[in-house]
């Protein structure tokens, strides 16, 4: 990665996002650190609540400040947004860095038109007319798939179906040429052939344009299909990253393993275990001192004194890597005797 | 004599209308050129003794109006009322907050004034004086005055009067007087309307020996028996004069002519009345009606509490408002009463209506049980509910406070003296009649205050050994169900109230023997030879006073020797008025203030 | 569109016609003879008593008056005591004058009551619900949900008279309130009804602040709004845009129960107030037993929900396409 002749175009150093309640303040991110280059696909991956989403939308900013507190750096090209007026990321905001939510039918508003939505960014940031907005609207929805856009270009998004809803959501991102485009598990409420599709569509999209893309997901299948760089997130910390290629051929943390194991495979052994990774990820509010994923790893007894995986935390390469406290040795022995056989 | 019983919803601000012609020395708390005295260093309820009662002659029956003393013409005067009227038709104009504004619009043969002095004088208003009496009182003639008009511009003639008359046998005329209709018709009950079952709209015309208009200016009644109060029943709005010409009928009601000062601008049903300058109106021929103010605007709705505050805050417009009919509400009552800034802006008086507990004598025949029960009645629990000294005075007898014949030191069972009831001399009775624990079906109805009464009454009944079964019926049927002859009740409340100051309207319709039925107003069913022929005796004496004393003494004889019931308490009417409003004075014929001596202060 | 207010109009007039019928079923059989109260107690012979039941139209049966009743809407009908051109709502005996004209006499006091308020309570109790939408959590909007709170549980009964002491008979800050036609007098008109509003509307301002910030709190957190805000719009386009829109819903559906109950009549306040609206002469019907008042007054209350209901659905329409192209 360090091949590249500039700098990352995203660069996250030691990201906190805080959510302060009545019952205490909820961690839901807690000194993330990640880069994204341009032209390649970072894909982050996670349970619902390892903060990835919560990560990302502080990227641009959506969270309420009055009720979140953000620590850290966020380094877009040259700018700092984590101090970065409103003003500031407004207009970066659906134009140079745009986003894709999960369940495009509730990411669209009930009540303008398709056309209208999708053209608004166009014309705030480019000061397009209305005339202009829609034509390039209509080529936007026909580049993304869509049938007849000059003439759905006028329907409301529930004459939609979620996957033009979702293919709808992508030309309104792409509407002003992003650099960076963010997409919140863009396909998980969506048909698996249409999933096939939307993903087909990001990555030729992206061929065109050059976009650097965050894939969030919890779905490895789709992390292999398209990203270049991986970042496993676990109770608001990430716990592993490299390649794609490295992390799903040759995972090193037990929950990467637990996430692999847990995942069905339509080659291969098609009728073997699933196994499910037990016990719950801890609370947000107390995570434990130590490594966050202790309580649930088959493998801590392995961790030699006087490292104790329950007290100690362990730090995440700044590449290639796994924040755990097994040796490398450990981690290669077991992956290969014990989890890639159950993978097959 | 029709029935006329106080219906529990009217019990606190509507009264009957009421004529006669007698002047009293000094009249309860009101009386002439009163205004600006104020009347709260006087205990508000002493009416002295009856002086004369007189028949206006046709000098007293000449217009304009004795002025008010330092009155001024013109102005818009304010009508703060709770309920609007029902009828403008004279012929359906009976109860008191119609009559009220009937007196502005409407003239009849004759009227009662009320002037400077006090005195209260039946006078000819169409009429030339208050009628010329033959025939031992059975022919009464009338001459109209000259200059007398509609609004309309047409005169006033003597078929519009004969009109005004035989209209009143029609069958949609239901809700006016009958007293005039059953003297032609020789009848006291309702198959008077016999006589005429089509009034004058069939073609058909009473006979000249009945009604009889010998020419445009004269009008002759002949009556089998002689009618000694036909002037004061005539001064009824319900007898005011109605348009042959311009008679619409049923809708008539909604839009009469008027022969008084004032017309119609503008009528809202339950909302709003206007009413403007009658410009056909000749002062010159009128004895009763100052007509002050140019305008009145009357605003119908207002509960007693809004008028009340209204009034006391006497705030801009309000400060020429005033109210005929909306007493003084139990809250702010006692503040006004009390506090001496508003002294000055209260007119005091009697409604004609007396309260009585009265006692079926079909059912309780043991005279000394009836006594039981008058010495056990608080009188203090039954006013009180009725809103204490607000609500009215504690009363001795039968007869209000307005009528001649009134005595206030009458207390025949020591009531007044031990207004809480004396428990242990009705139990005393009750032994004596070897009655203790004697069963008494009491009804009343669902009103509040009929309610708190009655629990007071039950109570001390039952203190004094009785066994009191109390029921209740709603207010609109309490009437029809007391009226029942065979009710099956011992004791409920009636209030009566006189038609006009005489105890004519009072005695007769109570305790007339031979007129108990379903629906009479006979409601403790006396029947006694004695009462009978002394009703017949007394009705035919000439003499109004001589009269009076007479149905006093009769009064006195039924309450005391036959005790068909317990009076309780007369009904108070205290009206307030805004700082700018002059001549405000009470009128014990109209039973509330006197609407034409009212004048705007500039 | 058309044909979606078609539909309910349709529909309308088949509740209508039910509600007709169910009330006038019920007044007629109650045991009360309004003849009895035409022909005067006490005076009233049998005679007379079938003279007055048949001029009144109520010796016939039951079913047939209904139908009398029903074509009176449409082609009028003649009494003795009046004519009653169409649509006849009824006569009233009571003061001879076809129903429909006591109600267009109180009709003007009622709309000017309710519109007024309405426009009070309503522009009020959405600003200061938006306002602590979008301030919440602060000490504003913590203020304002606690004075909301407080005011809402109020009766007007009790705020009326407090108001109308201290307001106009003490300190005379505001004038006496009355009902001056805005035709003749529109400064008189905006006087006379000024405490009124504020009263009718100061309850009802609360109970929509309290709803307006709910549905509006609730919106903000709706995915959409996220999403406008991810496509770079400003904060004001998103709140009005987004998510004021979609609380309209709930709101509108709330007010069009209240204007409907409103325009019905607004009893206690026009009691109040002295004001002569259309809840109290529904009251006045039934103190006086004036079935056919009573009969044409719970009519036009039941006309004007039913419309109410019209009007709220073609907005619903006019908000949200989703019922508009169902």
């Amino acid at each position: 990665m360090s091949t590249q002749e500039s700098g990352p175009f995203l660069s996250v150093r030691d990201l906190r996002v805080h959510f302060p309640t009545d019952d205490g303040v909820v961690k839901a991110v807690d000194g993330l650190s990640f880069d994204v280059w341009r032209g390649k696909t970072l894909g982050i991956v996670g349970e619902s609540g390892s903060g990835k989403s919560v990560a990302n939308q502080a990227v641009l900013g959506l969270h309420n400040p009055k009720h979140t507190r953000i620590s850290g750096e966020i380094h877009l090209e040259d700018q700092e947004l984590t101090t970065a007026p409103e003003r500031r990321l407004e207009q970066l905001r659906g134009n140079k860095v745009a986003m894709i939510f999960q369940d495009p039918l509730t990411a669209l508003s009930p009540y303008y038109t398709v056309g209208r939505q999708i053209g608004e960014p166009f014309r705030k940031h480019r000061g397009a007319s209305r005339k202009e907005a829609r034509e390039r609207t209509i080529d936007m929805l026909a580049r993304v798939g869509i049938p007849h856009p000059a003439r759905r270009v006028d329907d409301y998004p529930h004459q939609f179906s979620g996957g033009m809803r979702q293919r709808a959501m992508i030309a309104m991102a792409l509407m002003c040429d992003p650099d960076l485009l963010i997409a919140d598990e863009p396909t998980t409420a969506l048909d698996v052939t249409v999933q096939a599709q939307i993903l087909d569509l990001l990555m030729e999209l992206q061929q065109e344009f050059g976009s650097a893309i965050i894939m969030i997901t919890h779905d490895l299948g789709v992390v292999s299909r398209v990203s270049d760089d991986v970042l496993v997130m676990y109770a608001g910390r990430a716990v592993e990253r490299g390649t794609a290629r490295e992390v799903l051929g040759r995972p090193r943390h037990p929950y990467t393993w637990g996430l692999l194991s847990s995942m069905p495979r339509l080659r291969g052994d098609v009728g073997r275990d699933l196994v499910p990774i037990a016990g719950t990820p801890p609370s947000l509010l107390a995570p434990p001192p130590g490594c966050p994923f202790e309580p649930r790893c088959a493998f801590s007894d392995h961790v030699a004194d006087p490292v104790d995986c329950a007290t100690d935390r362990p730090a995440l390469p700044e590449e290639r890597g796994a924040a755990c406290h097994l040796t490398a040795e450990q981690k290669r022995t077991i992956f290969a005797e014990r989890i890639r056989p159950r993978l097959r | 004599m029709s029935k006329r019983s106080l219906g529990a919803k009217r019990a606190a601000g509507v009264s009957l209308a009421l004529a006669g012609a007698l002047i009293l020395s000094a009249c309860s708390s009101g009386g002439g050129g009163g205004d600006g005295e104020g009347n709260g260093e006087e205990e508000s309820a002493a009416p002295e003794e009856l002086a004369t009662i007189s028949f206006g002659t046709a000098e007293d029956s000449q217009g304009p109006a004795e002025p008010v003393e330092g009155a001024e013409s013109g102005g818009t005067v304010t009508v703060l009322q709770q309920t609007s009227p029902d009828h403008l038709d004279p012929a359906q104009i009976y109860v008191s907050h119609e009559s009220n504004i009937a007196r502005l619009i409407h003239r009849g043969l004759t009227a009662v004034h009320l002037d400077n002095d006090g005195a209260y004088t039946v006078v000819g208003d169409l009429a030339t004086d208050s009628g010329q009496v033959s025939d031992d009182g059975r022919t009464w003639t009338y001459t109209l005055k000259d200059d007398i008009y509609f609004n309309d511009g047409s005169p006033i003639t003597s078929a519009d009067l004969r009109h005004t008359f035989e209209r009143q046998f029609a069958p949609f005329i239901a809700q006016g007087p009958t007293y005039v209709q059953q003297w032609l018709a020789g009848t006291e009950g309702v198959d008077y309307r016999d006589l005429l079952p089509d009034g004058p709209y069939e073609g058909d015309h009473l006979p000249d020996s009945i009604l009889e208009t010998p020419d445009e200016k004269t009008v002759v009644f002949h009556f089998d028996e002689p009618q000694n109060d036909l002037p004061y029943a005539l001064a009824i709005a319900g007898y005011a004069v109605v348009s042959e010409e311009g008679d619409t009928r049923e809708r008539y009601d909604q839009e009469p002519l008027t022969s008084g000062p004032y017309q119609i601008d503008e009528y809202r049903p339950g909302r709003s009345m206007t009413l403007t300058r009658n410009e056909h109106w000749d002062p010159a021929t009128d004895p009763a009606r100052n007509a002050y103010p140019d305008r009145f605007e009357i605003s119908f709705g207002h509960s007693q509490e809004d008028s009340t505050a209204r009034l006391m805050a006497d705030n801009g417009d309000d400060q020429t408002a005033m109210t005929f009919n909306n007493g003084l509400d139990a809250g702010n009552g006692p503040t006004v009463m009390e506090d001496p800034q508003y002294r000055e802006r209260l007119v005091d008086g009697f409604q004609p209506y007396v309260a009585q507990l009265a006692i079926n004598l079909d059912r309780v025949t043991d005279p000394t049980v009836r006594e039981a029960i008058v010495q056990a009645v608080p009188l203090n629990g039954v006013l009180n509910a009725y809103g204490g000294s607000i609500g009215g005075e504690y009363a001795g007898g039968l007869l209000s406070p307005l009528l001649p014949g009134y005595d206030a030191d009458y207390d025949p069972f020591g009531k007044l003296a031990n207004p809480r009831g004396d428990a242990e001399r009705a139990r005393e009775l009750l032994e004596e009649a070897d009655a203790v624990g004697y069963e008494l079906n009491y009804v009343h109805n669902t009103v509040p205050e009929d309610t708190e009464a009655a629990v007071a009454i039950a109570d001390a009944l039952e203190a004094a050994g009785f066994e009191v079964n109390r029921s209740e019926v709603p207010p609109e049927t309490y009437y029809d169900t007391i009226g029942v002859v065979d009710s099956g009740y011992d004791i409920y409340r009636s209030s009566w109230g006189h038609d006009w100051l005489s105890a004519a309207t009072v005695i007769p319709p109570q305790f007339d023997g031979r007129q108990i039925q379903d629906g009479a107003s006979n409601y403790s069913h006396l029947n006694d030879e004695h009462v009978n022929s002394e009703i017949d005796r007394i009705r035919r004496i000439p003499d109004a006073a001589e009269a009076a004393a007479e149905w006093a003494e009769l009064a006195a004889h039924i309450q005391e020797e036959l005790i068909p019931g317990v009076p309780t308490f007369y009904y108070r009417q205290t009206v307030m008025h805004g700082s700018r409003i002059g001549g405000a004075v009470f009128n014990d014929d109209i039973g509330s203030v006197d609407m034409n001596r009212i004048y705007v202060i500039p | 569109m058309l044909r979606f207010i078609l539909r309910r109009t349709l529909g309308a007039i088949a509740i209508l016609l039910v509600i007709s019928a169910v009330t006038f079923f019920l007044f007629y059989a109650i045991p009360r003879n309004p003849a009895l109260l035409a022909c005067g107690k006490g005076v009233c012979t049998q005679e007379q008593l079938a003279v007055v039941e048949h001029n009144l139209g109520i010796d016939k049966p039951v079913p047939q008056q209904y139908i009398e009743y029903m074509s009176g809407l449409f082609i009028g009908r003649d009494f003795p005591a009046g004519s009653c051109p169409a649509p006849c709502l009824g006569f009233s005996f009571r003061d001879n004058r076809p129903v429909l004209d006591t109600i267009l006499d109180r009709l003007p006091t009622t709309v000017s009551l309710t519109v007024g308020g309405a426009l009070v309570f309503l522009v009020l109790g959405l600003a200061f619900g938006m306002l602590a939408a979008a301030r919440r959590g602060t000490l504003l909007d913590k203020t304002m949900s606690s004075t909301s709170l407080v005011l809402s549980s109020m009766q007007i009964y009790f705020l009326g008279p407090l108001a109308l002491a201290v307001l106009v008979h003490n300190t005379q800050l505001l004038p006496q309130p009355q009902y001056v036609p805005i035709s003749e007098d529109p400064w008189g008109w905006f006087q006379g009804l000024l405490l009124p509003w504020l009263v009718l509307s100061t309850i009802f301002t609360a109970n929509y602040t309290r709803l307006s910030r709910a549905t509006l709190i609730e919106q903000l957190q709706e995915d959409h709004v996220r999403t406008a805000k991810a496509k770079g719009m400003a904060p004001r386009t998103v709140f009005f845009r987004y998510a004021w829109r979609g609380s309209l819903i709930p709101i509108v559906t709330i007010f069009g129960i209240d204007i409907g109950s409103l325009f019905g009549g607004a009893m206690i306040t026009e009691y109040t107030f002295s004001l002569h609206g259309l809840g109290r002469l529904a009251v006045e019907s039934v103190t006086q037993s004036n079935l056919p008042m009573l009969m044409g007054v719970m009519l036009f209350a039941a006309l004007m929900i039913v419309l109410f209901n019209i009007v709220i659905d073609a907005c619903y329409a006019l908000i949200d396409p989703r019922v508009r192209l169902d």
